[in-house]
């Protein structure tokens, strides 16, 4: 049973549990709520506002979700409420002395860790804004300033936005101070998809689903079947995968994200794939198995019966508060999961196949999946041309509005309006990247580009999307080809394959751009921003 | 032997269920079709639906009962047949170098319709062997893989056992022209269909398969030493004498097909007595199935002309 309370105006959930107190207090915001070129402010606050905790004897963590952000401990009673006081004392008085060095940490901490494969999805689906900023790295890092920290927390970190928990009493020493604000609203769900169901290629040897459903138990139960059928039939029937997971992560009150992955055996690529769709599709149709419903609630209702069960869950309700829907009891959760009829379960997973997005080594539009757009329908209008040196299938166009590239055709604009970022590298380098995910390269050394126009480009991109970037490591500045590639690659077109190769020759243009700017964004610095 | 025989190959004289089901079809009779799809064994209801799938205009007639009965999935099965028959129209037999972009484009884009229609009959009844058949055609056509083909066939013989359609499609697949492969696995594939089916069953018919395929893609004198060589006589001698001239060999759906075949294979590697045999046991019914291994003539004469041999040799 979470009981509700409140202390010092700030609403607080009380489960008791054995064990040593835990105590957390979560506040409703994340890096869903960031720009990209501001990205990384609420994780480096968490970072600030834990530093001087650092040889603190008591367990304790600080974790930046989408649309979360979390400081917990576990120890004491005493231990538990100093470390909370403390918390918010230093959120409204952040170690400014620590800002670089804390900057420099994050990008050494996003360095070691590896990125979550379901990265790109995110990038795909909602594009380089709200929820999509998961798939990029923390840019804002490099132009963060101690005045739009203390915006930011003036903003996110307050009474009225926050939520307490215990897994027992409240510490007795407990005096969370925090200025008044307001209950902050959830970012908008942002979308860069055209039509769905929709498909985009992604690393060989894996593979992965996105979409967006209703909240609730029959979404919950859906993804146990799923991950069920997926496990029978790549693994168990084929051998075509090892490791097949679900995911469940409720994205407001009313919808949630499911997403599946599966790896694939190298040598069965093609039948994991053909696998996987098969599976969505015997879903949707509603060849639904009531055996695997109840295999699912059997599962969830031994973690119901867990003795720690609503402990475990505070940090989940605490979010619940934060978004304004009702905490639900263990009782009536159990009731909701029970209550779901297979008849649910393929509402469910018709909308999960409407709205999917799915990541695959090879194209599935055989399949009904539409390719996700991955270049633009226009050029920047009123443009001036810059052909790249030796090499004149490719060129840059630079307007009053944007900047464009064309290569064999293939054409990708940013328009300064919705540039969510444009990196600035010493060298005049920059790359702008447009809030549906589209990026654009502008290389000084590549196109021969006056430095007026280059000056023109900076004074024309909104300041709060420019990110000025340190020097770059000398290689690391393109060269032109040595001579002229154009000519080079007017070879005859080889047999024909069919379409799907036809297009997937395209996306593999495409896609070397996307992934060429995730691969330089890994060196400069990686997200990690699921709880920890 | 006789100048005057003159064999029947029309399938419905083999089959008196097509000869039931073609008139039906052109009759837009579809109560008649599915109790025949009803009352038929795996390979019957193969041959039936591959039937009515090569009569020209019978999609509209599909698609109609699709519309108004979408859980028929007999007709969605037929339907989706049906556009691959379509798509293979465009693209014609021809190698793939003789078949123009514009033709390609046209068969992927109708494999591409009938694969979305079999989607769903195999994901609404995965145990529908007919429609993981044409998945496995569409696999083929649109060049997903071997392996996803490979898939979708073992979901076709896991539903029905030694299916033999199924066999003969990833047969197919197999062949080097769509693998890019050996014909090592060609054959090996054959022969484990053969041994895994029951003795006197009609799967050892993929070893002639394998062998016509082969021999066709061999250059001019190669082809005949392969197949004038010993191991071929073996194979095909041995693969007949675990199929049609097996105590155990029944006349079951397929068994004119089965026994023409071994009749064409056994007279290509000359093992006259044993092709004799088959020409007789088949009396006057006949399939023209592989008989355009020869290509002097038309197939009907070449059959006529090696069956005299036979009866003449062996």
């Amino acid at each position: 049973m979470i009981e509700q309370t409140v202390i010092e105006g700030i609403p607080t959930l009380v489960a008791p549990a054995s064990g040593p107190l835990r105590g957390g207090i979560s506040f409703r915001v994340g890096h869903a709520d960031e720009t990209l070129a501001r990205s990384g402010i609420t994780h480096l606050i968490e970072h600030l506002a834990l530093f001087r905790h650092g040889m603190a004897d008591y367990h304790y963590n600080g974790a930046t979700a989408p649309t979360v952000t979390h400081f917990y401990s576990q120890g004491s009673p005493e231990d538990v409420g100093a470390y909370l006081n403390d918390v918010c004392r230093t959120l409204a008085d952040l170690p400014f002395d620590r800002f670089e060095t804390e900057k420099e940490i994050l990008r050494t901490e996003a360095n070691s860790r590896s990125r979550s494969v379901l990265e790109p999805m995110s990038l795909w689906r909602y594009g380089a804004q709200g929820h999509g900023l998961a798939a990029y790295p923390e840019w804002g890092l490099y132009a963060l300033t101690p005045d739009d920290l203390r915006a930011w927390v003036a903003r996110y970190f307050t009474r009225d936005n926050a939520v307490l928990w215990f897994s027992g009493p409240p510490p007795a020493n407990l005096r969370p101070v925090l200025a008044a604000g307001q209950r902050m609203p959830l970012p908008p769900v942002t979308n860069a998809l055209a039509t769905t169901p929709a498909f985009f290629c992604g690393p060989e040897k894996t593979l992965g689903l996105h979409s967006v459903v209703d909240r609730g138990a029959a979404a919950q139960v859906f993804v146990g079947i799923l991950e069920r059928e997926l496990f029978r039939s790549l693994r168990q029937e084929g051998g075509y995968s090892y490791t097949v997971a679900t995911d469940y992560s409720p994205t407001d009150a009313k919808t949630a994200v499911i997403a599946a992955l599966a790896d694939t055996n190298p040598d069965k690529q093609d039948a994991a794939i053909g696998a996987f769709v098969d599976v969505l599709a015997k879903l949707r149709v509603g060849n639904i198995d009531q055996d695997d419903i109840d295999a699912t609630l059997s599962k969830a209702a031994e973690s119901l019966q867990h003795p720690e069960f609503d402990a475990a869950r505070l940090p989940g309700a605490a979010v619940d508060v934060l978004i304004g829907k009702p905490v639900l009891s263990s009782t009536q959760i159990e009731a909701q999961l029970a209550a779901v009829t297979i008849a649910d379960v393929h509402r469910v997973a018709r909308t999960a196949h409407e709205n999917a997005l799915l990541m695959t080594p090879t194209p599935v539009d055989w399949a009904g999946y539409e390719a996700a757009p991955s270049s633009s329908a226009a050029p920047t209008r009123d443009a001036t041309r810059y052909p790249m040196i030796n090499n004149s299938a490719s060129s840059l166009l630079l307007g009053p509005d944007g900047v464009s590239f064309e290569e064999d055709g293939r054409l990708v604009t940013v328009a300064f309006a919705q540039c969510a970022a444009m990196l600035a590298w010493p060298d005049g380098g920059r790359l702008l990247v447009g809030t549906d995910g589209v990026s654009c390269r502008v290389e000084p050394t590549l196109f021969g580009l006056p430095s007026e126009s280059l000056a023109g480009l900076d004074a024309r991109v909104p300041a709060e999307s420019l990110v000025r970037m340190p020097a770059r490591p000398a290689d690391a500045i393109p060269k032109p080809p040595a001579k002229d590639a154009a000519a080079e690659r007017a070879v005859p077109d080889s047999e024909p394959t069919g379409p799907t190769s036809t297009l997937g020759k395209v996306l593999t243009v495409v896609l070397r751009i996307v992934f060429l700017f995730l691969l330089m964004a890994c060196t400069l610095t990686v997200v990690f921003r699921i709880l920890d | 032997m006789t100048d005057t025989f003159t064999p029947e190959f029309a399938a419905s004289a083999s089959y008196p269920e097509i000869g039931v089901a073609e008139p039906a079809v052109q009759a837009r009779d579809w109560p008649t079709i599915l109790a025949l799809y009803e009352r038929s064994d795996w390979e019957l209801r193969d041959r039936l639906v591959r039937t009515i799938a090569e009569i020209a205009g019978t999609e509209d007639f599909f698609r109609e009962i699709v519309a108004r009965d979408p859980d028929d999935l007999v007709a969605a099965t037929a339907l989706g047949t049906r556009l691959i028959s379509i798509g293979w129209e465009i693209r014609t037999a021809k190698r793939a170098k003789d078949v123009s972009r514009e033709q390609f484009a046209a068969l992927h884009d109708y494999l591409r319709q009938a694969e979305r229609i079999l989607i769903d009959v195999c994901a609404r009844d995965p145990g529908n062997a007919v429609a993981w058949e044409s998945r496995q055609t569409t696999s083929r056509g649109l060049q997903l893989g071997v392996g996803e083909s490979r898939r979708r066939y073992e979901h076709a013989v896991r539903a029905a056992p030694h299916f033999l359609g199924a066999q003969y499609n990833h047969l197919q697949q197999l062949c080097p022209k769509w693998s890019g492969g050996t014909f090592d696995k060609v054959h090996a594939f054959a022969r484990e269909c053969m041994l895994a089916a029951p003795p006197g069953a009609h799967n050892a018919r993929l070893v002639i398969d394998a062998l016509v395929e082969h021999y066709i893609e061999l250059p001019a004198g190669e082809d005949k030493a392969y197949r004038d060589s010993p191991e071929t006589r073996a194979a095909v001698v041995g693969a007949a004498e675990r199929s049609v001239l097996h105590p155990d060999f029944q006349r079951t759906t397929g068994w004119v097909d089965t026994v023409s075949s071994f009749a064409l294979g056994l007279s290509v590697v000359g093992a006259w007595t044993e092709a004799k045999q088959c020409f007789l046991a088949l009396g006057n019914l006949a399939s023209l199935r592989l008989w355009s291994f020869y290509y002097w003539r038309d197939t009907e004469t070449q059959f006529r002309v090696v069956r005299d041999l036979a009866l003449e040799h062996g």
